[in-house]
């Protein structure tokens, strides 16, 4: 059907990446949406980084979500708010946006080799939300807290209770996260690579 | 939305190599990062507004990039002044503003095409290994320019058809549609690449965009 790479990275694959890679950058344009349990509007771009893992698996929702990253490097306003630019990496929250990377790739293998295999619609779609927490808050915190710490001169310990800010919004969008790929998995299921 | 933070112009910064741009770029990021004094990190962030400046950008596109920085920079400089001391809140902010206006200079004064080709240049010792193929990611890039507008124009049609029947914005019944959609619409797009033998064998045409 499709032609093959080195990487095993077909045609099909690349069209899925970078559709993908349009629904994160579409996520982040369009006006926050304000949920009635958190008082402050919240972007939903973070919630795009985590499907991408949850619904296209691994290799291909990571890609995404480099190619987001690469979008923002070359100078395109990609991010939440119309960010773009080199400058975003070397900020104080650059390291978030390239823990993006590794964290849909951890969401997508707890789904691929995990959350899949669980049975019954609540136990999935809890699998669902905790592969984006593990993924989407965990692994994103590990890059961010860290690069936090050093662009700002923050001890560790104080650039992580800065970070801790943003777990309520976080947490809502890997629930959100979770009924959205499991819908997603029931409608229109696609293979997870 | 513009398509690009790419500001038109001749200044010389326009007319530098981005490698040179990225090249300082780089080594400041470095260079800001070893030295301590509260004088040198001044004049380095005064010589950054300075090429900002230069680059003659417009006060619209200058404030929306800028005002979030600000506000991460205050909270960044309160939190240093109250954890530690004015010394390292002082350093800490001016190394910031350096090294992020001379980041935003770069970005302001730079084709996202330019940049495109220099990231590939970069990637070509990858693409030797087999582990990045250039064709593959111009093709993801041209790809995600092509279908923001289209996925954006999705969006706004469920958000309108699920107001038409009287329901609040609903982040699940908004996203999951969305990509449903998108994903359906992926088979279609790959159908066509290959039906016209894309990537073609050797040397791809580069699109200039």
């Amino acid at each position: 059907m499709s032609t093959r790479s080195g990487t095993g990275i077909g045609t099909r694959d690349v069209v899925m990446i970078a559709l993908f890679a349009a629904i994160i950058v579409t996520l982040g344009l369009v006006p926050p949406v304000t949920l009635g349990v958190v008082p402050v509007p919240i972007t939903l771009q973070t919630l795009g980084v985590m499907l991408a893992g949850a619904v296209l698996g691994p290799v291909r929702g990571a890609l995404a979500c480099a190619l987001v990253a690469l979008l923002t490097a070359v100078g395109l306003p990609v991010l939440a708010g119309g960010r773009g630019g080199i400058g975003v990496f070397l900020g104080p929250t650059g390291g978030y946006l390239v823990g993006w990377i590794p964290g849909a790739l951890v969401v997508g293998l707890l789904v691929k080799f995990w959350v899949l295999r669980l049975r019954g619609r609540w136990a999935q779609t809890a699998g669902y939300t905790a592969a984006c927490v593990a993924g989407g808050i965990v692994v994103v915190y590990l890059f961010g807290v860290p690069w936090l710490s050093v662009s700002s001169g923050l001890a560790l310990g104080e650039a992580l209770v800065g970070g801790l800010v943003f777990v309520p919004g976080d947490l809502v969008k890997a629930v959100l996260a979770g009924l959205v790929a499991y819908g997603v998995r029931r409608a229109y299921p696609v293979p997870v690579k | 939305m513009s398509l690009s933070l790419y500001v038109r112009g001749r200044t010389p910064l326009h007319r530098l190599p981005p490698a040179v741009k990225f090249g300082v770029l780089f080594a400041a990021g470095i260079a800001l990062f070893l030295t301590d004094d509260v004088a040198v990190l001044g004049v380095a962030a005064a010589v950054a507004a300075g090429l900002l400046v230069s680059v003659r950008p417009p006060p619209a596109a200058l404030r929306r990039q800028s005002t979030g920085l600000l506000v991460m920079l205050v909270v960044i400089f309160v939190a240093a002044t109250v954890f530690q001391d004015l010394h390292t809140a002082l350093v800490t902010l001016f190394r910031l503003l350096a090294l992020l206006l001379l980041a935003l200079s770069v970005t302001l004064s730079t084709r996202a095409a330019d940049l495109l080709e220099f990231f590939e240049r970069l990637m070509a010792p990858l693409a030797r290994l087999g582990l990045a193929n250039p064709a593959r990611i111009s093709l993801g890039v041209s790809l995600v320019l092509r279908f923001v507008p289209e996925v954006q124009r999705r969006y706004r049609e469920i958000r309108e058809a699920q107001a038409a029947r009287g329901l609040r914005a609903n982040p699940v019944a908004l996203v999951v549609p969305l990509v449903v959609r998108t994903l359906k619409s992926a088979d279609d797009i790959a159908d066509a690449i290959d039906a016209r033998c894309y990537p073609p064998p050797r040397h791809p045409d580069r699109e200039n965009t």
